[in-house]
């Protein structure tokens, strides 16, 4: 504590502020940002907690506050959660719920650490948690109730048609992938070509259209296809032709030898794809299929408009009870957090796969 | 964050072809092909006769017999359906084209504070960009949606703010007053200064490569925005007067109307491009190496022009292939319009399924319609980004 040191801390403050007039363009420019960042900051403290009506509170209260309505997030969450299943009956949805979070966990772990368990094992695991989802949300066996799939609602649903669908979506991508790829069989390599680019020329949206109207009308005179399977299909179909381009990139991304070298042990096309390819080729693909799955699971959102009651479906119900006022930025503020927390954890996988896949190019170079 | 289409060449084919022109397989996989496709027919077929409807295209040219609330072209609910596809079609552009704008300018805005020397200003946009990332296109739309619906005013106590009137029904300007000849105009001018303009570009090109001379280009393209229309006014003796929207009673009279579900598609759209627009940006900035500017630094070029000539183009070669990306996936979101309903194609081909029960050819006409749309914006965008990627290649020579 002598003057040197504050003779040194007057120094850089006297450097600094000169540094800021010799740029007046950039320090006008952290100036009006400085002030835009610490008004939205103070806008949503001010929103969540100096305005806001407390949770204990009465919720009448919500109606004059300008803040945020906690009574309704303490009333509500459940609902938008679980939707319209019986209340009874609402541990089913939150069973299938961690169960499918924890094997998206799991394999995002796996991916990360890239210490994968056995490849059928993870399937059988995936294969099993589906049939086990779908079992605990109907219902009618073990002696659960069955419950209508109407009412199949909110995070389970969300979650059934983004993971379910894309577990299944990356098989077919791979062996889409492996059509496309292969030249040897000019016609599979075209009606693969064409299938992926088609897919990838239209939006999601007439997908979701063609799984609830067209798809019925495809099967055979009698048979009824629920819409959740229905959209269950179509977004398989869908996601799979993402997910083949980002497999062919790998493999293009491959060196000749490897399948050259393949050919020459006496290694058939099948053997030289699941051992040699692939591995390589899926590695290489990582950062392109977790960017794929992240689009993926955002888009999963819009089967809203199919009338599929996902997690903004429910925000939308429950700020449209009438006993409640308007909360509908609440709703839509706790769907919204739901998003950015789980793909925030998507986008981490992603920036450390991208990160071991530069350090691994830089090793390898 | 959205998915990306390949780059354009990138899709060679493989080593080359060998064996006889059709093979054993080519035929096993053509046949395979044709019975899925029968199987599909047949059961389509017996399906829809079932419910007495027989398959074909002819219900285009029957009624459709529902309005559409706003419209580009002109349409009423006398005409057929396929006046109204084309009805959508053109709304689908027009809110492509205006969520395009917002995009580029959120985009460039944010793409500079991103790589700016304030580090709040970074911060922001970071987090911005972050936001939207982590949220679904359909969430944004649906909370902007709420918002101007709930928070704007309604259409009596409409806000007046300098020529915009602004309600939650719509947001009014003035506009041409409507008289044909103003309307010929309009559409002259849009297609000739564009045309004019990509002239006078070509010539001061050619005019460059071979006397090395510039001939000036954006004062020209400036002043035919003013010339071309002037000269057209006077031939056509048009009478532009501007009408201005006026409140009266329970609607305004006057001007033109954007229906608050077009500007809350525009705007969110614009915003949620916009995040990538600018991480496409940052991207394409913070990968030229600093060593460029230092060495522009040295031989004395100023900031100004150290930025137009040595930045710019090398950003340019990186950007171009992943904006074409984004321009194609703007195009195919504004197909989520249908969730606040705005007559766009995606749901002009809805309401005519619930109407006709003809899923499968409506949906075959839209699928192929966003798939023509999706074709030629790219073939557009990849010939003209090839072409910039080939002079600036040519320059830098």
């Amino acid at each position: 504590m002598s003057g040197a040191t504050q003779s040194i801390g007057f120094g850089r403050l006297s450097a600094w502020l000169l540094r800021q007039l010799s740029r007046p363009g950039a320090s006008l420019l952290s100036l009006a940002s400085g002030g835009l960042v610490l008004t939205l900051l103070w806008a949503i403290a001010d929103w969540l907690v100096f305005s806001a009506v407390p949770p204990l509170a009465d919720p009448s209260a919500c109606v004059e506050a300008a803040g945020a309505c906690w009574p309704f997030w303490a009333e509500k969450s459940r609902f938008i959660l679980f939707g319209t299943y019986p209340f009874d009956e609402q541990w089913r949805p939150m069973l299938v719920s961690l169960l499918l979070i924890g094997l998206s966990i799991a394999t995002g772990q796996m991916a990360v650490s890239g210490r994968w368990l056995n490849i059928k094992l993870t399937a059988g695991l995936w294969l099993a948690g589906i049939a086990a989802s779908f079992a605990l949300m109907g219902g009618g066996i073990l002696g659960l109730v069955p419950v209508d799939a109407t009412r199949w609602n909110g995070l389970p649903i969300l979650l059934i048609l983004s993971t379910i669908a894309l577990a299944l979506a990356l098989p077919v991508g791979v062996l889409l992938a492996l059509a496309r790829y292969q030249t040897r069989h000019r016609l599979l390599h075209r009606a693969a070509g064409a299938y992926v680019e088609i897919m990838r020329g239209v939006p999601m949206v007439t997908l979701l259209f063609v799984g609830v109207f067209v798809l019925p009308l495809t099967l055979p005179k009698g048979t009824a296809i629920d819409p959740i399977i229905a959209v269950l299909i179509a977004l398989v179909f869908f996601h799979a032709a993402y997910f083949a381009e980002d497999v062919r990139s790998g493999l293009m991304a491959l060196p000749a030898g490897q399948h050259e070298a393949a050919s020459s042990l006496g290694l058939g096309f099948w053997q030289t794809a699941r051992l040699v390819l692939l591995p390589q080729a899926i590695e290489r693909a990582m950062p392109a299929l977790v960017n794929s799955t992240i689009g993926a699971y955002k888009d999963t959102s819009l089967v809203v408009i199919l009338g599929l009651h996902d997690l903004s479906a429910t925000a939308r119900m429950a700020f449209s009870d009438v006993a409640w006022g308007n909360q509908a930025l609440e709703a839509y503020v706790f769907v919204g957090v739901w998003f950015l927390i789980s793909c925030s954890y998507l986008s981490w996988i992603g920036r450390r796969l991208a990160a071991r896949a530069a350090k691994g190019r830089n090793r390898s170079a | 964050m959205d998915r990306k289409l390949p780059p354009p060449h990138a899709a060679h084919d493989g080593p080359p072809k060998t064996g006889p022109a059709v093979s054993l397989s080519d035929i096993g996989v053509g046949l395979a092909i044709l019975a899925a496709f029968a199987l599909v027919a047949f059961n389509v077929h017996s399906n829809m006769t079932a419910a007495g409807i027989q398959p074909g295209f002819g219900f285009l040219t029957q009624q459709a017999g529902f309005d559409l609330s706003e419209t580009l072209v002109p349409y009423g609910a006398s005409d057929s359906y396929l006046r109204a596809i084309l009805a959508g079609l053109a709304n689908t552009i027009a809110v492509a084209l205006a969520s395009l704008v917002i995009a580029c300018i959120a985009g460039l805005l944010l793409g500079l504070l991103s790589v700016s020397t304030a580090p709040l200003a970074r911060f922001f946009a970071l987090a911005y960009v972050e936001l939207f990332r982590n949220l679904p296109k359909i969430l944004v739309l649906l909370v902007i949606f709420i918002a101007a619906v709930n928070g704007l005013p309604a259409i009596r106590q409409a806000l007046v703010l300098g020529p915009f009137t602004i309600s939650n029904r719509a947001i009014y300007l003035p506009w041409l007053s409507d008289d044909p000849r103003n309307t010929t105009l309009l559409l002259a001018s849009l297609v000739l200064v564009p045309a004019f303009i990509w002239l006078w570009a070509g010539r001061a090109a050619r005019r460059q490569a071979l006397t090395g001379r510039r001939l000036p280009v954006l004062p020209v393209a400036f002043a035919l925005f003013i010339v071309v229309p002037g000269v057209l006014a006077t031939a056509l003796q048009a009478p532009l007067g501007l009408s201005w929207p006026t409140l009266e009673g329970f609607s305004v009279e006057g001007g033109i109307a954007l229906s608050i579900q077009f500007c809350t598609v525009a705007v969110a759209l614009g915003l949620y491009h916009g995040a990538q627009i600018a991480e496409v940006l940052r991207g394409g900035i913070e990968a030229v190496p600093s060593g460029q500017i230092e060495a522009a630094a040295a031989l004395g070029l100023r900031s100004g022009q150290t930025t137009r000539l040595v930045v710019v183009p090398q950003v340019l070669r990186t950007v171009v292939p992943p904006l074409n990306n984004q321009f194609a996936n703007l195009l195919k979101n504004t197909s989520i319009s249908i969730a606040v309903g705005y007559s766009d194609l995606m749901s002009v081909a809805g309401t005519a399924i619930n109407q006709t029960f003809r899923p499968l050819e409506t949906m075959l006409i839209t699928m192929s319609i966003y798939l023509l749309l999706c074709l030629v914006l790219t073939g557009v965008l990849n010939h003209w980004s090839a072409r910039i990627r080939a002079r600036e290649g040519r320059d830098g020579r």
